[in-house]
């Protein structure tokens, strides 16, 4: 966890309040894992949830292009979150995005939407023999304007 | 959440789709499309300069000061348009909301000439400054033309997988671009400046007035990157405000480096020898011809790496913003939808890209055998370009006399008053300009002009065929358009 303006100095996690909170989803099961502990910590002060999906688009293309395939798996990955959410019998809002890179249309999205809380669920990479985070969780760690969890599952 | 309603079989489920209310997440600045601009821009003086000269010879500064008046108008142009529409495809754009589909597919159909020509002629120019490390780069057309193909093909290929976005690079580029001209013409006018020599040159070579003319026409191509600030305003935050900036910075940054290269290159070069020798890489004719064998030695090959780089984004920009168009118009049903065919794995418009790549490599056959094809080219460039650029200075001055009371965040000052509408001086004294220059450049360049024609000829028929199979009348608004 990385401490933000935003998280008490000598609060548990669960004692915190995040007024809003924002996941940023990819599809991956990890992701479900998040959306579950999201709804977790938002149902003590029933706090407002944004699941959002990015479709990247290539510089060759328009950033207003409509490419179907993507779209269909955008909706279907929102859908099934929304799901997800439903179980936990609580609502969030999904947002689709598209734009030319991931991470500095999170960070835009979160200061548009003034949420408190990035809670992103983060799968076991290794690049080069490494563990590695990755380029969009980098970007959010260092450009977050709010707190940021991330979520990663136990990995034997 | 919890209602007990379940699906059954047979029932219809109507879910509205998410993509009609999604965002679109505009991240660049003023930087950004400036150097995206200046990029493309700042790029054509590597070659415009060598153009110039071949017919302007000793009033070369002037022909390019003439022609950056013109600039000015159509910068200007463009910063209204692009605030009020910040949406791919530039001047084709406000022809579909200043007139309709068919002036909106003219318009987009010689921008895309003009995007083919940059692609060519970057790649054509990239050799010879290159020559410095290995001079059959510089010396032989042969090799200097199969290099070129060789740079659109990897570039083809790359833009087939891919490109992600980044403008770093380009802001980088364009910034270390601008303080090495900077440079040169400092220390060009510190080292060089001689007033007699200066006047001797410019009145022993001065032209006729034909050429003199055709010199300024053939100027513009100097100016014609301006449509790629443009197609970044739908990418641009807060583009009413950033663009419209970015413009006027592009157009204060542009000149300066212009006139300052072009009274340089008169000091260092004689005009034979910057139409001759040095006019594929002028700005390193420069660089070669500086008194200081210290100083040479350092902006040769600096001059070689750099206008190397600027020419090789200006060719990927050429490539990416023509891919990007013929999708935008294949979206309003002005093209067929083949060219906004998505590849399933890359989802890139890949038949687009292959298809402009090869027209594109098309142009630069005759560069393997004839040595004029350069500045043949050129004119077909400042052609396509011209054309666009009226269609635009029209559509604004359309939409200034249709829809008056569309919000303008940039609104053009100095307009006159006729007959209650408000027409921008700048957007009329820029049609007329653009319309002269190309009807000159359309009589004096026999080559330019044919292939200029039989483009527009081939279009119209793509246009009528396309249409009357979707059973879609050729003049009509498009909806968006109408809105």
């Amino acid at each position: 966890m990385f401490r933000r303006k935003g998280f008490g100095e000598d609060k548990k996690l669960g004692e915190m309040e995040f007024g809003k909170i924002l996941v940023p989803v990819s599809g991956s099961e990890i992701d479900e894992e998040a959306i579950r502990l999201a709804c977790r910590l938002a149902k003590k002060n029933k706090s407002k949830i944004y699941v959002v999906s990015v479709i990247t688009v290539k510089r060759a293309l328009p950033l207003d292009a409509e490419i179907e395939p993507e779209i269909q798996k955008a909706e279907d990955i929102l859908d099934r979150m929304e799901r997800v959410a439903e179980e936990q019998d609580y609502e969030v809002e999904t947002v689709l995005l598209q734009a030319r890179e991931v991470g500095p249309s999170l960070i835009d999205e979160a200061r548009e939407r003034g949420v408190g809380l990035i809670l992103m669920g983060v799968k076991y990479k290794r690049r080069l023999g490494q563990f590695s985070l990755g380029s969009i969780v980098l970007y959010i760690l260092k450009n977050a304007p709010c707190g940021v969890i991330l979520y990663q599952q136990y990995t034997s | 959440m919890t209602s007990g309603w379940h699906i059954k079989p047979g029932d219809k489920v109507f879910r509205p789709r998410r993509i009609r209310r999604y965002h679109l997440r505009r991240v660049l600045g003023v930087a950004a499309v400036f150097s995206a601009g200046y990029g493309n821009v700042g790029s054509s003086i590597s070659y415009a300069l060598g153009i110039v000269s071949l017919a302007a010879v000793g009033a070369t500064p002037l022909a390019l000061g003439i022609a950056g008046i013109l600039f000015v108008f159509t910068a200007l142009t463009y910063a209204e348009g692009s605030a009020m529409f910040p949406e791919a495809g530039g001047s084709a754009s406000f022809a579909r909301h200043g007139f309709n589909d068919f002036v909106s597919f003219l318009s987009g159909w010689a921008l895309m000439l003009s995007y083919v020509v940059t692609i060519s002629i970057s790649a054509f120019t990239i050799p010879p400054y290159l020559g410095y490390f290995w001079a059959p780069l510089k010396e032989s057309p042969i090799i200097g033309t199969a290099v070129s193909i060789g740079i659109m093909l990897f570039l083809m290929m790359l833009n087939l997988i891919g490109i992600k976005g980044t403008s770093i690079l380009n802001v980088w580029s364009a910034v270390i671009d601008l303080v090495t001209r900077i440079l040169l013409v400092l220390v060009g006018f510190v080292l060089l400046f001689n007033p007699s020599l200066l006047w001797h040159r410019i009145v022993d070579h001065w032209p006729t007035a034909e050429n003199l003319v055709l010199g300024i026409a053939l100027a513009s191509i100097a100016y014609t990157g301006i449509e790629t600030a443009s197609q970044m305003a739908e990418e641009t935050r807060r583009p009413e405000k950033n663009v419209p900036r970015a413009l006027v910075l592009m157009m204060i940054a542009v000149l300066a480096i212009f006139a300052g290269i072009s009274i340089v290159s008169l000091l260092a070069v004689s005009p034979e020898q910057l139409a001759s020798e040095w006019a594929r890489d002028p700005v390193a004719g420069i660089a070669a011809n500086i008194p200081m064998a210290v100083i040479a030695n350092i902006f040769k090959p600096l001059i070689g790496i750099l206008a190397g780089t600027i020419l090789l984004i200006a060719t990927n920009a050429g490539l990416i913003g023509i891919s990007r168009l013929a999708f935008s118009l294949g979206q309003y049903n002005l093209m067929p939808s083949v060219l906004s065919r998505v590849h399933p794995k890359f989802k890139t418009p890949y038949f687009s890209i292959i298809i402009f790549t090869v027209i594109a490599i098309a142009i630069l056959i005759p560069g393997f055998f004839a040595p004029d094809v350069f500045a043949n080219i050129g004119a077909l460039y400042a052609f396509g370009s011209l054309l666009a650029f009226m269609f635009s200075h029209a559509a604004i001055i359309s939409l200034r006399i249709r829809k008056p009371e569309l919000p303008r965040p940039f609104k053009l000052k100095g307009n006159i008053k006729i007959m209650g509408c408000e027409l921008p001086v700048t957007a009329v004294l820029g049609l007329l300009s653009t319309f002269t220059v190309w009807i000159i450049i359309s009589i004096t360049q026999p080559f330019s002009s044919c292939v200029g024609f039989i483009w527009v000829a081939v279009g119209l028929v793509i246009y009528c065929l396309y249409r009357q199979k979707r059973r879609m009348p050729l003049l009509s608004v498009s909806k968006s358009a109408a809105k």
